[in-house]
């Protein structure tokens, strides 16, 4: 009986297709019924939850999902980066000095001398005592090159001093970084006028800095009886923590200057 | 083999009065169906095998002398063929033949044919399937059963010598 279904559905088949060769209005009207029939019964079908489609519509999904995820994370980064980077060129506008801008490779934190790792080194230009700088303010100076990096010395470093002033009063000062959070203003007399939120900025007579890069604002002021100078606590203005990118200022310093107070000195 | 050649023979000659005759004995644009009886014959002398390989074959040979709508006569004489088979009962052919059972089968099996045949012959046209099935198909269906009484006498007749 199997063979005689199987030769009906060869014959059916075979006049199906005969019959599709025809190009009257019959076979176009059967076509476009067909079609609309295939039409409705997917779409019928397609209510059915397929499994393995929907586990495979999953998997694609969650890949899309991993790969946005990253494009974010990325996409976030290059905003973060944009504005920093945008700050930073700001900066370059203003200042009126070479700068050579300059990515952290490498950053310690927590020892007694912390410095920073910069991606430029001697064939940039860059040499020993250069300063360096962000956006915000002073970060610290260059203490030792390569050809292609450097080393760079922070403001939280027990070797760190500079000559500052206070922009309010114009009080001459030293700064350096005994440990902890803060640095410490030193030489400041107890009969002078500073305040705590008072702006520290690099002084004129440094040798290595230029005047006018903003160091940190103070914070606390003590004053010991029996001690001529205040205790002055200051609060860093760039934040090491999150320090990415710098400029060392690679201008040439004036060396008749350094030269002339060098004799000055020895005759000392 | 040579009673295949007769079949084919056979098969073209019926093919030849339909196409040339029946047109002459037609009322109201109805014609009675010879191929469907002479399947009919077929099934109930060689089995379902026999006469949906001939419905086939008829049907395609009557597709292609009349070249009009290539293929319709072969798949509505295919399935007419086939369940023209159901009926055979061996060495009760004769015996069917020259009975009112095979008006009855005639009957059957042209009411499936002209069924399949007109529904798509009518199909996107005007006319309705319902009238395709039950006007034009049911008409040639009675006018093709009306037809088969020839035969059925002449095997009545011979079953009695």
């Amino acid at each position: 009986m199997f063979k005689e279904y199987l030769l009906l559905a060869v014959f059916i088949i075979a006049s199906i297709t005969l019959l599709n060769y025809n190009n009257n209005l019959q076979i176009r009207a059967i076509r476009s019924y067909t079609v609309g029939l295939i039409g409705f019964v997917q779409n019928t079908l397609s209510i059915i939850p397929n499994i393995f489609e929907l586990k495979r519509d999953n998997e694609v999904l969650r890949q899309l999902a991993v790969n946005l995820s990253d494009e974010v994370n990325r996409l976030r980064e290059a905003r973060v980066e944009n504005i920093n980077l945008r700050a930073m060129l700001g900066l370059k506008e203003r200042a009126p000095y070479k700068l050579t801008s300059a990515e952290i490779v490498g950053k310690t934190m927590h020892l007694l001398r912390n410095t920073i790792t910069l991606n430029i080194g001697e064939e940039d230009g860059v040499r020993q005592d250069m300063p360096i700088i962000n956006e915000i303010g002073l970060v610290g100076k260059i203490i030792a090159t390569s050809k292609h990096y450097s080393i760079g010395q922070i403001l939280y470093n027990k070797d760190f001093h500079a000559t500052t002033k206070i922009q309010r009063t114009r009080i001459d000062g030293i700064i350096a970084w005994e440990g902890g959070e803060n640095l410490l203003l030193t030489n400041i007399p107890k009969t002078e006028d500073v305040r705590v939120g008072d702006v520290v900025i690099t002084s004129e007579y440094s040798k290595i800095y230029p005047p006018e890069i903003k160091v940190g604002v103070i914070a606390s002021i003590t004053e010991r009886p029996g001690e001529l100078f205040k205790r002055v606590d200051v609060v860093p203005s760039v934040d090491f923590s999150s320090l990415e990118h710098v400029f060392v200022i690679t201008s040439v310093p004036d060396t008749e200057k350094i030269s002339l107070e060098g004799k000055i000195l020895k005759k000392k | 083999m040579w009673k295949h050649l007769k079949y084919l023979l056979i098969s073209f000659i019926i093919i030849l009065i339909q196409t040339q005759l029946i047109p002459l004995i037609s009322l109201k644009g109805i014609n009675p169906d010879l191929l469907t009886i002479w399947i009919v014959y077929i099934a109930l002398q060689k089995g379902q095998m026999q006469s949906t390989i001939w419905g086939f074959i008829i049907g395609l040979l009557f597709d292609f002398i009349v070249g009009n709508f290539i293929g319709l006569s072969a798949l509505s004489k295919t399935i007419t063929g086939f369940f023209a088979g159901y009926f055979y009962s061996e060495n009760k052919a004769q015996m069917i033949l020259g009975s009112y059972r095979f008006i009855i089968i005639v009957l059957i099996t042209s009411f499936i044919h002209n069924s399949v045949y007109f529904v798509v012959f009518t199909f996107g046209t005007e006319i309705s399937i319902i009238k395709a099935i039950f006007q034009i198909g049911l008409a040639t269906t009675f006018y093709t059963a009306a037809i088969a009484l020839l035969p059925m006498f002449f095997f009545y007749r011979k079953s009695l010598f």
